[in-house]
């Protein structure tokens, strides 16, 4: 063969559900080198977009938690925080605390879901039994606080839906304390194994420089040397009053965004205990919302320490204006857009998630590379399908 | 740390949002759930008899299990606690319209699961050496 163009071939790489969501990756190899790597993305979240502008304000929390099932408070509290910011509330310190909780609770457990998955990719299945194992103390936790393993709901405007259950500091206490040691097995096993080090290291390296120009978030960002965490840019919740660190590394390769996961971990460990020890005695609704719920209901609710929807819930009216809310999730930064016309459904609500952000990553990262790294760098990025689909 | 459904089956916390249970006499047929339901899966019906025998429409709500997400608004809002959590989810159909519950066979109570053989019931504990351990419920 002559000509460049006749040694290239083109490569579909899927449509598969082998890890994460259904991912179709278009490939151009010459050989084995990858030259254009596409990836084909479906049309999830956009109908999430439309179908919001048809639904009441307090339908579209369990809507929008839908494209990531992952990281579902993410979303939940970015949306809810854009609705208070219309509603002009702001929502109790206790429920301000318990949001925080529950946030790095998913965190951690989407954290492990995204190492989990990228262990089988690399052909290291003991990696993926053990991360997915270990998030289910996680998601255990996240049951008895909210009532549900994955799509929570717990974040309403004006506070949240349930207070802490009693012996929960506790359990969650023995919960770090295992997944504490933990992570030495996991260092000893996947992290510092000579061949899980050679498929990473070195291999899709994002500058400092692309990084910013690209307009990544989240861990893959910070994985380039960039501190930047909406956390801290732009504290929400309780962090303003807690104490972590914004975790980067400098090398910018697929072992530097698999380890700023994992010190994330940690750091968002170090955060629930903060939470555990700091949380102050209150309300969990704000008091707009917990006057208008009956008495003899008020007191039945703070004894169960459930909350009960007062009767404006169902028919929610916001007053018109605009809000833009950001929250960093375990993806990177989410941010709602919505634009209210004072009815009871949003005028225009749009969503920026995180995979979406992070999608494009790939036909930068994949350029040059070997057919057998595509895979070690696409779980490094931790894509989430259904979250970038538009 | 596996669960050797259904053999065992685990015990569930409290407030777990199962299949919701409905209180035929303390409702106020206000509607609220009905208004609040995300997936349109509440919805209000019709109740004839009352309706003939109190002269004006009375509507009683419904559900369709094969929309409900089980996000609980409805039960959180409403404001008598005619609605309630169980801890049942794992129930089987043969087909669609057995998971409709208008609601008169929604005020029934919700379906007992179906097992071959009685399953062991377990807790989970969360143990620091182990993570996540099943212990048969009754012993401490």
């Amino acid at each position: 063969m002559s000509s460049m163009e006749e040694r290239e071939i083109e490569l579909l790489i899927g449509p598969q559900h082998p890890a994460s969501g259904h991912m179709r990756l278009v490939a151009k190899v010459d050989g084995d080198v990858v030259v254009e790597l596409r990836p084909n993305i479906g049309y999830v979240h956009r109908s999430v977009e439309k179908l919001a502008e048809v639904k009441k304000y307090l339908q579209i929390i369990p809507l929008v938690e839908r494209p990531s099932l992952a990281d579902t408070t993410a979303n939940n509290l970015a949306y809810v925080m854009a609705v208070e910011k219309l509603l002009g509330i702001d929502p109790p310190e206790r429920a301000k605390y318990l949001r925080t909780l529950l946030a790095e609770i998913n965190r951690i457990h989407s954290h492990l879901y995204g190492l989990g998955i990228h262990g089988v990719m690399i052909g290291s299945s003991t990696a993926y039994m053990w991360c997915f194992g270990d998030r289910e103390p996680f998601l255990e936790l996240a049951q008895e606080l909210t009532g549900a393993r994955l799509t929570y709901s717990y974040i309403i405007p004006g506070g949240v839906r349930r207070d802490l259950p009693a012996g929960f500091g506790e359990r969650a206490e023995r919960v770090l304390r295992y997944m504490e040691n933990r992570m030495k097995d996991y260092f000893d096993l996947y992290f510092n194994n000579p061949v899980v080090r050679a498929r990473l290291e070195g291999v899709g390296v994002l500058s400092r420089d692309d990084a910013i120009r690209l307009g990544v978030t989240g861990p893959n960002l910070r994985a380039s040397g960039v501190a930047y965490d909406v956390r801290r840019a732009e504290p929400y919740a309780a962090y303003p009053e807690l104490e972590f660190d914004v975790v980067t590394e400098q090398a910018g390769d697929s072992f530097a965004r698999v380890m700023v996961r994992v010190r994330e971990i940690v750091e968002s460990m170090r955060i629930i205990r903060q939470v555990l020890r700091k949380i102050p005695e209150g309300p969990i609704l704000h008091e707009n919302y917990e006057k208008l719920i009956p008495p003899k209901l008020r007191e039945e609710m703070k004894r169960r320490g459930m909350v009960k929807f007062p009767s404006v819930f169902a028919n929610l009216r916001v007053p018109a204006g605009e809000a833009i809310s950001r929250v960093e999730g375990g993806r990177g930064e989410v941010v709602f857009h919505i634009v209210s016309d004072g009815k009871l459904s949003p005028y225009r609500m749009r969503m920026v998630t995180p995979s979406f952000r992070n999608v494009i990553l790939f036909e930068h990262l994949t350029r040059g590379v070997r057919v057998a790294d595509i895979p070690a760098i696409y779980g490094s990025l931790d894509y989430f399908p259904p979250e970038a689909d538009r | 740390m596996t669960l050797m459904y259904p053999d065992e089956v685990q015990d569930l916390p409290d407030g777990y949002r199962g299949m919701i249970e409905y209180d035929w006499d303390s409702c106020i047929k206000c509607s609220l759930c009905a208004m609040v339901c995300p997936a349109d899966a509440m919805k209000m019906y019709v109740s004839k008899e009352e309706s003939e025998r109190e002269g004006k429409t009375v509507k009683r709500p419904g559900i369709n299990y094969t929309r409900c997400i089980f996000c609980g608004f409805c039960v959180d809002i409403c404001p008598t606690d005619s609605l309630r959590f169980t801890k049942v989810h794992d129930v089987a159909y043969y087909t669609y319209e057995e998971q409709i519950y208008p609601p008169v066979e929604f005020s029934k109570g919700v379906p007992k699961p179906f097992y071959f053989r009685e399953p062991k019931r377990v807790r989970v504990i969360l143990d620091e050496r182990r993570g996540i351990k099943y212990e048969p419920v009754g012993e401490s």
